[in-house]
């Protein structure tokens, strides 16, 4: 099932200068992991599937609509985007009111928004929290306000632009549980991210942009194995992989799980 | 980024000279058509700031600020031509609108010194980068205070133009229509100045603090970073638009 097709998408906010070119890819219902550098064109890419912005050549299909021929608002129903900065969308005093303000807009009553709201706040943790005022939260969990906002508009595709940005340990524990139940309830998610142990841990394929251009594309564990375009694009493999190599065992392992597995079930040479 | 200046890039003498050299200029060029009363000097103070401009290579860069300004002075000619308190005789009449000659005449003054005022201006504007004219000023005894203030006051516009890009992106994001009707777009307003206005808050705090970190309220004698624009060729110059300022008013007072 393709959710999202992009098709010779070329895109440039100035003319002699191409940020993406030529990119091809469809999307299905596997959670997807975006990275490469900064100035890559990540958040350029996922901007255009929104459609904030429109390709200068070529098309992008979400389900059956043309961003070209759709307005935002109305793509909102299909898709949704999660900032980087909550503090970019944050404008009402209390926190539900903020989280029901998209189910509002694409069009559902207000006891099913606000129902959704409830259910998106319950998700990310913050439902004791939703009569208070936003700005009275803390950034990481403003952050998780800002998610629980799309996760209330019940689209079929989200997308997460650096989700981990500002969060501790138990932050980053708690994104990627929320990541992880929705893809369970069967949603497509996009997420662009600078975390490599987090994108072994939670996504099935990866996309590695660089220079515009997609230099990779596949499982996550396959995509790790390519060492040296990862080394091109500069990006690492998991940390986990990392110390794997450096014991001298040439293989990719996603979590520390599979290490630990995986050094249990080997013999040990006895000491020469 | 983009600042909120007129400045153009160049090399000309007039990029190089001092701001507050220009600003005498302006002073000068100002004060002559009063001083002299005469028609003749105010034309010749805008030929000669017409010339400077070309000579700084500049000249297009006002046609949008001169062209901005003659609608303006359009409207003096027809107000005053029509009904200035001394109209006597008529000079033309245009169907049932009546032209009279002292009421033109009052005009073409008027707008010869508004004229006036844009060509100095433009000449200190266009040449001259905000951040060396509010330094020059500070070198002079202008409180640094008030200099931050207003160097930001440049800074700070466009960097609210991205950031209500980026609100926008995100309401937009969320289903909202900005697009449209009039009645769309007031109930886009208030999600959209909501967070413009609390991170305008939050951003102000946080710079204050930063500017505290790095002692800028101490009250030691503060250094500068660029070596002051002014050199022998300001003197001069300087020397020459005073010589033709007190020869204008001796002329006046002994006339």
């Amino acid at each position: 099932m393709t959710t999202i097709r992009v098709s010779n998408l070329h895109f440039s906010y100035q003319e002699d200068f191409e940020v993406l070119k030529e990119i091809n890819v469809e999307f299905d219902h596997r959670s997807t992991a975006i990275i490469g550098q900064n100035g890559a064109g990540k958040t350029t890419f996922v901007k255009l599937l929104k459609g904030l912005l429109l390709p200068t050549q070529g098309d992008i299909w979400i389900k059956d609509y043309n961003t070209k021929e759709n307005t935002v608002a109305f793509l909102a129903q299909h898709i949704g985007l999660v900032f980087q900065n909550p503090n970019d969308q944050i404008f009402k005093s209390n926190v539900l009111d903020e989280v029901s303000f998209g189910p509002c807009n694409i069009g559902f009553d207000q006891k099913t928004a606000t129902e959704k709201a409830k259910d998106a706040l319950q998700m990310v943790g913050l439902l004791d929290k939703q009569n208070l005022n936003p700005y009275d939260l803390t950034l990481s969990e403003r952050k998780l306000v800002s998610i629980a906002s799309i996760v209330a508009m019940d689209t079929d595709i989200l997308i997460f632009d650096e989700p981990t940005i500002a969060q501790d340990f138990v932050g980053r524990e708690k994104v990627k549980q929320i990541i992880k139940d929705l893809i369970r309830k069967g949603k497509l998610v996009i997420t662009i991210i600078h975390d490599m142990d987090f994108v072994a841990e939670t996504f099935d394929r990866a996309i590695v942009f660089y220079n515009g251009n997609i230099l990779l594309d596949g499982d996550t564990r396959e995509v790790f194995s390519h060492k040296e375009e990862l080394k091109k694009a500069y990006l690492e493999p998991p940390h986990v992989t990392q110390l794997a190599n450096r014991l001298g065992i040439d293989k990719v392992f996603l979590n520390d799980e599979e290490l630990t597995n995986y050094l249990k079930n080997i013999e040990l040479k006895p000491q020469a | 980024m983009r600042s909120l200046s007129l400045y153009q890039q160049g090399d000309s003498i007039l990029h190089k000279l001092d701001p507050l050299t220009k600003i005498l200029y302006i002073v000068v060029a100002l004060a002559l058509p009063s001083i002299t009363a005469s028609v003749k000097v105010s034309i010749a103070c805008i030929i000669s700031g017409l010339l400077l401009i070309t000579f700084a290579k500049v000249l297009k860069n006002m046609v949008p600020i001169v062209s901005f300004s003659t609608i303006v002075i359009l409207t003096i000619f027809i107000i005053q031509g029509m009904f200035y308190y001394a109209n006597e005789n008529v000079l033309f009449t245009l169907g049932p609108m009546t032209f009279y000659r002292e009421g033109m005449l009052y005009a073409l003054k008027i707008g010869l010194r508004i004229y006036n005022i844009i060509t100095s201006v433009s000449l200190l504007v266009l040449t001259t980068r905000p951040s060396d004219l509010i330094e020059a000023l500070v070198r002079k005894g202008l409180s640094p205070k008030i200099g931050y203030v207003l160097s930001s006051i440049l800074q700070i516009i466009p960097q609210m133009t991205s950031m209500m890009n980026t609100i926008t992106d995100a309401q937009r994001a969320r289903g909202m229509e900005t697009e449209g009707s009039l009645l769309v777009r007031m109930k886009a307003f208030i999600p959209l100045l909501g967070p413009m206005v609390m991170s305008s808050l939050v951003g102000t705090r946080e710079r204050a603090m930063a500017l505290e970190v790095r002692a800028f309220s101490s009250s030691r004698k503060k250094t500068f970073l660029n070596k002051p624009m002014e050199s022998a060729q300001s003197t001069i110059w300087r020397v020459v638009l005073l010589i033709i300022l007190i020869g204008a008013v001796i002329w006046r007072v002994t006339s």
